[in-house]
């Protein structure tokens, strides 16, 4: 013994180097009787089926081998590399393990020993993977027999199911329901709606054998089907009309893929597609829009916009969030766990986690243009209005150009006859203004100006003028870098006003004399078309210091103002032009940079430089133009004329006027061209990044491993087919469970979210794995399931509680009966707005904002949450239309127990508060509705009390009131025509029978 | 305990029995009766959600005010005094320091340390160090337990605001209020058990904060506005009179009591219930806000009827804000008296990325005297004892100042999530002392860290819960306030 452990730290120091060649190893080491035991006494605590630190699990081989999250463990054959060895045996300075107390030298050197020698291990016996791979919901879907001895006895195989069931515990099913109720029940279930009285009444009276099979029918077939059945699917995808967290801004698209979802579960989309087109719609070959559209399920992650954010930190996030939910809707496990540690109790992995999360890794987020149908119709018609109008325009354009514009063209021609047409820069002698401002001429001719900077200035100009006339003088106002905001002007914001623009002529020998001018414009002015506008015309007048031409909207840009001559004048040699710029605004509206021209050109003139090739044109005898010369020359002249500019500006106008197809988005998923490298991330954390890992899916659920070819990537695509693959044990269980629950009021599977070994069994386990079979032996068609289970003898019993019952099964599991349970938060208030006539019941579209209760709104951080509330028949919208805003949720939806869309709901609460009451009570949108009622009852004329209290009574519950029901109500209709006129009496009534628990009771 | 609305009710529905001949079986008598207890509630056991439970243990606090400061309030200038940071004020911090650390909107290359202008001074018998911004707070220095080792993992306000309030940073959980509803049931009879006030601007986590989370929306927080309606729909419409309600509420009773009788659904029961406890709040609720049984002493010792300072065009700011801070702390005192578990009061904003003096000398003014107050009161009232109150942000903020922009004179701090104060004081509190140390410029803890998911734990243990036992399961998780952390600070537990 004492020789062993010498021997084995000498091994251990020297690495077993100097062990001679040929004297043979103490002892082969054998993984069960050396190691295993070692394991299980040190490590198994931390790294076994409770626990995998660092993802990290030694008691199985094949986990073992796999390594934890910074990579692999055992190198088989290579002590060196092993990090096991290098852990254990104190060689890494920074990980010693066991943490607590170090391994004997001993049992450090068997662990090197059993690693060089090939760390051999046998293949595990029974793998605990392998026991955790037994939990039912893993196990393959076989289509169970119908119970032999309910065959022929019942028409539905699900009631042989239950009903065999039942008679094991000697219990006997409930009678069928009433037809009132049953037409209620089914409305409700199917539609969220109340069925009218009239509904109702054909109903009960209808003789053929299959009258309950066409009202199913009927209703399955009803639009209003999408609406109901959509919000199930709505709670599953955290659907919400804003961003959450701080800012929580709207998204105004987002009820695109509402109405994708709805019209999908109207047209009964097969659920295997219904799957691959929301997960992977933008991969699918060619892609069609709705397609795409339909990945606008995982859109609805939260995006945080605050200030600070780290964006790759909330695209993590959001990733996490489409793993975990993808995890909750398909496959009925919390796969969330997984993200910062190996899960305890089902079989997932830490790196299997991130093998998921990378199907998700490489998806990005793009808003699409979205129209629809009616879009395009309306497009189409707005298209061929617009392409008429244009002709239109373009015709007069032409006949204008062709008749009166010939004329005005020849009459300026001779105007210009050959004279100089070019804006010709002045060059001043000298410019002065007030004490300490410059003027440094640039390259292009123009001043800067700079020094002191006054309140207010004015420029004196003074320069030659060498051309023969003068008609017009151009003012360039031009940015500069030294500028603020880069200029033109000199004040902070770039702006400045020309209070007063003047130009004076002195000749030789003649006094000067200051020209007059007739008209002035410019390329841009300030408030243009309003009482506002700061157009040049006002610096002509120079009536008030405070007006006059100025710039604002359009800062750091050149501009020009030209302003023409009353009459053209003859500029002898020697003449002088003085130009006085008065800017008295005050408060540093002064120009910052400019040029002066002038030009002979006749009236109008240009704004613009002349294009030289057509001012030396006009400098020719026109009579030499050939053909192209002249019409480019009256090209040029059309520039000029008014007549012409407003024609063809008309043109252009409205060329940029054409209708767009729609201004309407879809959040969509594409895929990046280059995809992200996916790491698992160390307790979860973005920035701690261990082993890169590829997509795959869990190795528990490998009934149908996806293959891929070794140099290509899988995808979402990839998943989504999976997922739907009829060999996947979950995604139908999952699936048909969830139709038994919104037809039931609870699962056959209790817990919907939970279907790993948590979670509690199936009641009925062959009946689900029945179920599962026919959803995709039947196209995987949610009607037909739907179908299926509503026509069931199971489904139509009573729900009323049998005493016997109450021992026996008190929470029903064994279905002697229906339930009984309260409806959803937007059904409520449909049937509110349903009884009281109010209802819109307009399918689709964007999210609408009935009225919030006052200081509902002031809760968004910072008035963040804007309400502009909904008009019209908007206001009367059905519940899954109200605009979800995260952090300030329509508060009736929340009081009854709405999912608050932050990750996926597969099961609402049912709670019963006084706040529910007082909402139904009070609230001003429930209360219109029983004052819409009331009035209506109050009103109808030729009805005694007990008709109306029988009407109402058929209104709400779809039935007759009892006798005893009468009393009570006939008795508060008494008290209340004591206490209040008449109206108010039958409102008051409508308000207690709205407020009763069996009108949002689905019995 | 008697509450004047109990007898109103008492005589109306006496009044009520001795005209009416349909008496027996009427919501008012039942409810009565059962309150009474001379009548087995006939409902099935373990219908109402709300009925009161055992704690794990006995328990030194039954209630709980949380006073939320959101946006974080400067540790450094209020709590946590660094001489040194002052000495060091403008200069870089080393590289390794910051490193390895996230700021929201500080640029590191040129960010310089930033001393306080405040005064700190010693106060109470236990010497305890406190800023010049918080005179009131100080005369009960040896009621409080201030911690200055706080920190949490939340970076951002709203996630912050969730791990302060929920104990994770993600949305969806319960907060303290329901946890504790969901464990203990509430003791009020007509009030709800989780009662949320609120001044100044919204919060940025909104109803978040006060979620029920997974569990049904009966552990939800209220919101109580401080004027006008007292609770959302409370007040009946116009159309309806208040003779009108109660005869409605009874008939209501009435004939949901028929269905019972003919479907035996427990639920109509609970349904029946809370109607009834509807009706009580309808008159409980707008009594609570009533202050005018209230002393001039007592007001004037709140602030509640305090004039706006000059200038309160601040964050925190807002015409009205100081006195409807001070009047939900006197209505946290007497949501108390009449047994609600939790109060939550929130001020917005204590984000004082710059303007930081200015703003922070506005926001004590609104919270200390009103909060110092509350602390005497209940004391005097002999409610300290039983009720813990907890005066908290979501995180801290740096001893860095803030260069956003490369702005150049820092005027403000970002977020500091690594160590920040907070106090608790009452329920079972051990009071006059410090808990936990930072550094010397306050930039990391070096002496007894506490986790949220610490204080959490602490707080459930002073409810007599353990933080471990108190679980709810959910989407195959059983799901706890602390998350997967908690460990519970003895030293803090007199």
């Amino acid at each position: 013994m004492v020789f062993r452990t010498l021997f084995a730290t000498a091994l251990l120091l020297t690495g077993g180097a100097i062990l001679p060649a040929d004297e043979p190893p103490e002892r082969k080491v054998e993984f069960e009787r050396d190691i295993r035991p070692l394991f299980q006494k040190h490590c198994y605590e931390c790294h076994g089926p409770e626990m995998q630190e660092a993802g990290l699990r030694l008691d199985l081989k094949a986990s073992a081998f796999t390594g934890g999250d910074s990579g692999e463990s055992i190198v088989a054959g290579k002590s060196g590399e092993s990090r096991l060895y290098l852990y254990v045996s104190g060689a890494d300075p920074d990980i010693i393990m066991p943490p607590e107390a170090k391994l004997a030298d001993e049992s450090v050197a068997l662990i090197k020993t059993w690693i060089d020698a090939g760390a051999v291990w046998p293949d595990d016996p029974e793998s605990a993977l392998a026991s955790l791979s037994k939990h039912w919901s893993f196990q393959p879907i076989a289509r169970p027999a119908v119970p032999d001895e309910w065959r022929g006895r019942v028409q539905n195989p699900i009631d042989a199911f239950v009903f065999a069931r039942l008679a094991e515990e000697n219990l006997t099913p409930s009678p069928e329901t009433d037809r009132a109720t049953l037409i209620r029940r089914l409305s409700l279930d199917l539609l969220g709606l109340l069925p009218s009285p009239e509904e109702v009444e054909r109903f009960e009276n209808d003789p053929s054998p299959q009258a309950y099979e066409a009202l199913v029918e009927r209703l399955l077939a009803s639009p209003h089907f999408g609406e109901r059945w959509g919000r199930h699917w709505l709670d599953l995808a955290r659907y919400a009309d804003s961003d959450g967290y701080e800012k929580d801004t709207a998204r105004p698209h987002a009820w695109r893929w509402r109405n994708w979802v709805i019209d999908s579960i109207n047209a009964d989309q097969p659920f295997d597609q219904f799957t691959i087109e929301q997960l992977a719609g933008d991969l699918l070959p060619e892609a069609t829009l709705d397609q795409k559209i339909a990945t606008g399920l995982h859109r609805n992650t939260l995006t945080n916009r605050e200030g600070g954010v780290d964006r790759e930190e909330d695209r993590v996030k959001a990733t996490v969030d489409r793993v975990n939910t993808t995890g909750s809707i398909w496959t009925g496990l919390t796969v969330g766990c997984a993200q910062c540690h190996s899960h305890k109790y089902d079989p997932l992995t830490q790196r299997e986690y991130y093998q998921l999360y990378a199907f998700f890794n490489s998806a990005d987020e793009a808003d699409l243009p979205a129209p629809s149908e009616e879009d395009r119709a309306r497009y189409e018609v707005a298209r061929q209005a617009h392409t008429e109008t244009l002709q239109r325009l373009e015709a007069e354009w032409q006949s204008y150009r062709n008749g009166e514009f010939e004329t005005r063209f020849r009459d300026w021609l001779t105007r210009v006859g050959t004279s100089d047409v070019r804006w010709n820069p002045l060059v001043a002698e000298r410019i002065t203004s007030a004490d300490g401002v410059t003027f440094t001429r640039q390259e292009d001719g123009s001043y800067l100006v700079g020094g002191e900077n006054p309140d207010a200035a004015v420029y004196e100009f003074v320069a030659p003028i060498s051309s023969a006339g003068l008609t017009a003088l151009r003012l360039d106002v031009l940015p500069d870098e030294s500028l603020p905001a880069q200029g033109p002007g000199r004040v902070e914001h770039g702006n400045f006003v020309l209070s007063r623009f003047r130009c004076f002529l002195t000749e030789p020998g003649a006094d000067e004399r200051e020209l007059t001018f007739q008209r002035a414009d410019a390329s841009h002015h300030q408030a243009a078309g309003t009482p506002q506008a700061f157009h040049p015309s006002l610096s002509l007048e120079g009536s008030d210091p405070k007006r006059g031409w100025a710039i604002a909207g359009e800062f750091g840009k050149p501009h020009s103002a030209a302003f023409e001559l009353a009459e053209p004048v003859t500029i002898r040699e020697s003449a002088r032009l003085r130009i006085v710029l008065e800017q008295n605004y005050g408060s540093q509206h002064t120009i910052g940079r400019f040029r002066l021209a002038t030009t002979s050109a006749p009236a109008p003139v240009s704004l613009q430089p002349v294009p030289e090739a057509v001012a030396s044109l006009l400098e020719r005898d026109h009579a030499t133009w050939t053909d192209a010369q002249r019409t480019q020359a009256a090209d040029y002249y059309a520039t000029l004329d008014g007549g012409a500019a407003s024609r063809r500006q008309a043109v252009e106008t409205h060329r940029k006027q054409a209708p767009k197809l729609t201004d309407q988005l879809a959040q969509t998923l594409i895929e990046r061209s280059s995809p992200r490298k996916t790491q698992v991330m160390l307790r979860g954390n973005f920035l701690d990044l261990g082993a890169e890992v590829a997509a795959q899916v869990p190795a528990v659920l490998h009934t149908t491993p996806i293959d891929s070819q070794p140099e290509q990537n899988l995808t979402r695509l990839d998943l989504a087919r999976w997922l739907v693959d009829p060999a996947h044990p979950l995604t139908r269980r999952v699936t048909v469970n969830r139709f038994w629950q919104h037809l039931f009021g609870e699962g056959i599977v209790r817990t919907p979210d939970d279907f790993g070994t948590r979670g509690e069994p199936p009641t009925h386990p062959e009946l689900l794995d029945w179920l599962a079979v026919e959803f995709s032996a039947r196209g995987w068609s949610r009607k037909e399931m739907i179908r299926l289970i509503v026509t069931s003898k199971t489904y139509r019993q009573s729900s009323r509680m049998r005493p016997e019952l109450r021992d026996v099964d008190p929470l029903n599991r064994l279905l002697a009966r229906q339930n009984r349970f309260r409806v959803e938060a937007e059904v409520i208030r449909d049937l509110f707005l349903n009884a009281s006539g109010l209802l819109s019941t307009r399918i689709g579209g964007p999210s609408v904002r009935p009225p919030l209760p006052s200081g509902v709104r002031e809760l968004g951080y910072a008035n963040s949450v804007q309400w502009p509330e909904s008009k019209g028949d908007d206001r009367y919208r059905r519940g899954c239309y109200v605009f979800f805003q995260r952090t300030v949720p329509y508060p009736m939806l929340m009081t009854f127990d709405s999912p608050d869309s932050n990750v996926a709901c597969v099961r609402r609460e049912r709670s019963n508060t006084p706040l529910q009451s007082l909402t139904l009570l009070n609230d001003p949108v429930f209360f219109e509705c029983s004052r819409a009622l009331g009035e209506s009852l109050a009103n109808s004329a030729g009805r005694d009390d007990r008709e109306r209290l029988q009407q109402l009574s058929r209104v709400c519950f779809g039935r007759s009131m009892s006798s005893r029901e009468e009393e009570i109500l006939t008795g508060l209709l008494y008290d209340y025509r004591r206490l209040a006129d008449e109206e108010r009496a039958w409102i008051g009534l409508a308000r207690v029978v709205m407020n009763l628990d069996e009108f949002v009771t689905r019995e | 305990m008697i509450f004047p609305f109990d007898e109103r009710i008492r005589r109306a529905r006496r009044s009520f029995l001795a005209s009416s001949a349909s008496g027996l079986g009427s919501l008012a008598l039942l409810s009565l009766l059962q309150q009474e207890g001379l009548l087995a509630a006939e409902d099935a056991p373990g219908t109402n959600p709300l009925a009161p439970k055992s704690a794990h243990f006995a328990p030194r606090a039954k209630k709980c005010i949380f006073i939320f400061l959101e946006g974080a309030p400067s540790q450094i200038d209020l709590f946590d005094p660094k001489p040194k940071l002052n000495e060091l004020h403008g200069q870089p911090l080393p590289k390794e320091m910051t490193d390895q650390v996230r700021f929201a909107f500080i640029q590191k290359e040129t960010a310089v340390l930033m001393g306080s202008q405040r005064k700190f001074a010693r106060y109470g018998e236990c010497g305890m160090e406190l800023s010049d911004l918080l005179p009131y707070t100080a005369t009960m220095a040896d009621d409080i337990a201030l911690v200055r080792s706080m920190h949490t993992e939340a970076f951002n306000h709203h996630p912050g605001q969730l791990m302060m309030n929920t104990g994770v940073p993600v949305f969806g959980r319960p907060s303290i209020g329901a946890w504790l509803n969901y464990g203990l049931g509430s003791e009020s009879r007509n009030l709800p058990g989780y009662v949320v006030l609120t001044a100044g601007r919204g919060t940025s986590g909104g109803a978040s904060n006060w979620t029920s989370g997974f569990l049904p929306s009966t552990y939800a927080g209220v919101l109580f506005r401080n004027q006008g309606e007292p609770v959302l729909n409370l007040t009946n419409p116009e159309a309806i009179t208040a003779e009108m309600q109660e005869r409605g509420i009874r008939a209501l009773s009435d004939l949901n009591r028929e269905r019972y009788h003919l479907v035996g659904d427990h639920e109509i029961s609970s349904r029946v219930a809370a109607y009834e406890l509807a009706f009580r709040m309808q008159s409980a609720a707008p009594e609570l806000i009533d202050l005018s049984g209230e002393t001039q002493a007592t007001l004037d010792s709140y602030g509640v009827e305090r004039p706006d300072p000059k200038n309160s065009n601040f964050r925190g700011g807002g015409a009205g804000v100081p006195r409807a801070f001070a009047t939900n702390c006197l209505l946290a005192r007497r949501l108390i008296e009449r047994d609600v578990r939790f109060v939550n009061i929130y001020h917005a904003s204590w984000d004082h990325h710059s303007n930081l003096d200015a703003e922070l000398e506005y926001n004590t003014f609104v919270a200390d005297q009103p909060v110092a107050a509350l602390l005497k009161d209940l004391k005097e009232r002999g409610l300290l004892d039983e009720t813990l109150v907890v005066f908290a942000g979501e995180f801290g903020r740096t001893p860095l100042g803030e260069n956003r922009n490369g702005r150049d004179s820092n005027t403000g701090r970002d977020h500091h999530p690594y160590a920040f104060s907070l106090w608790l004081a009452g329920g079972g509190i051990k009071g006059g002392q410090v808990y936990g140390r930072t550094d010397e410029i306050g930039w990391n803890i070096v002496e007894n860290p506490v986790h949220i998911n610490d204080f959490h734990a602490t707080l459930l243990h002073l409810f007599g819960l353990h933080h471990e036992n108190l679980t709810h399961r959910f989407q195959g998780r059983d799901f706890r306030l602390t998350d997967v952390g908690g460990k519970v600070v003895e030293a803090l537990i007199s």
